[in-house]
């Protein structure tokens, strides 16, 4: 009731500007603000660099952990793990990693893929407005 | 209202000099309250001061809002012994953005905009002015943007309830004779809330605040104030 009265203190003008202005916040939640897609994928098993690679060639491999082979995709732009003999699959829960940046880890076979580097001519740019 | 025989408008001018330097001194006291605040990332505050800036704004205009916050800043920083530090710019930029964006939307949107959509533009400018002025200045790096979308859902709903607090101290404000002047020239709540009541019953015994208001001091023209 007294979230009601606070309502009532609002403009009907009031009301459709933070409707917009929400929206706004909302669509910013979604933007990848300053990060450009990335260039390379390093993949470090144990704390060593073991593979790195281009994300622009699509390719499927293997990474040897403790636990046996992790396969993973590069295709599209992005790296993906496609299969992993961990306990929990969280990694391949992980989903695409694209963006200078990003970073999949499957703790229990311990390897890490990151994406690095910016690829050329990379997308939009809030800066750059 | 202890002088008796002066010009009204001369009566008027000293007395909106006096709110302000008294919206200034709270300004400032809200100012080194939240600095004092923990809070869990530096740029992560409500800016409770601009409650009085928008209180300023909406009772004596823009150029009073723009006093409030240029003085509330550079007194707070003073105080609290960050003036011409890192953050004091970023202090200083956040303010002047939101001032510039609450007097823009007030001289647009006058008759339909009231506090909380001023004080919600207010905050986001805030949080973009200080991220902008940061990039700028400070970090240089493009991770600092992906603090954006957090940094401005925090400055929307910081924002509301700033908005709140200060229409509740307008509406109380305007109750007190000093005040009855400029009670025709801003349109606020406790009018809107009167023109709607015969449309909607919902709020209960918030309507009477008028007519509590009008009753307790009957000169409601040009000679309140003066005996």
């Amino acid at each position: 009731m007294a979230l009601a009265a606070l309502w009532q203190r609002l403009t009907r003008f009031d009301r459709y500007l933070l409707l917009a202005l929400a929206l706004l916040v909302g669509v910013s939640f979604l933007l990848p603000f300053g990060r450009r897609p990335g260039a390379r994928v390093v993949i470090a098993a144990d704390n060593r660099t073991v593979f790195s690679a281009p994300l622009d060639e699509a390719r499927r491999f293997a990474i040897a952990g403790p636990l046996g082979p992790t396969r993973l995709e590069i295709a599209d732009g992005a790296v993906r793990v496609l299969d992993s003999p961990c306990p929990h699959k969280v990694c391949i829960g992980l989903g695409d990693a694209r963006r200078s940046g990003d970073l999949l880890a499957c703790v229990p076979n311990r390897i890490v893929v990151r994406v690095e580097g910016e690829a050329q001519g990379a997308d939009y740019d809030l800066l750059s407005r | 209202m202890t002088c008796s025989a002066v010009d009204p408008r001369e009566l008027e001018r000293v007395r909106q000099r006096v709110f302000l330097a008294l919206f200034i001194a709270l300004a400032v006291a809200l100012h080194a309250v939240e600095y004092l605040l923990p809070s869990p990332l530096p740029w992560f505050r409500f800016g409770l001061a601009n409650i009085l800036s928008l209180t300023a704004l909406f009772l004596y205009g823009p150029r009073a809002a723009w006093a409030v916050t240029l003085s509330r800043i550079l007194i707070g920083s003073l105080l609290l012994g960050t003036l011409f530090a890192p953050g004091f710019l970023l202090s200083l930029s956040g303010g002047v953005l939101a001032t510039l964006l609450m007097t823009g939307a007030y001289r647009l949107f006058r008759p339909h905009i009231g506090p909380v959509g001023v004080s919600v533009l207010g905050a986001l400018g805030h949080a973009g002015g200080q991220l902008l002025i940061a990039w700028l200045l400070i970090v240089r790096h493009p991770s600092l943007w992906l603090m954006l979308p957090l940094f401005l859902l925090f400055a929307l709903i910081s924002g509301v309830i700033n908005g709140l607090a200060a229409d509740l101290l307008l509406e109380f404000l305007l109750q007190h004779p000093a005040f009855a002047r400029l009670k025709n020239s801003c349109r606020l709540s406790t009018e809107r809330r009167a023109e709607r009541a015969p449309r909607s019953d919902l709020s209960g015994g918030s309507h009477k605040m008028p007519a509590r208001k009008c009753a307790g001091f009957p000169p409601d023209n040009e000679e309140t104030g003066l005996p």
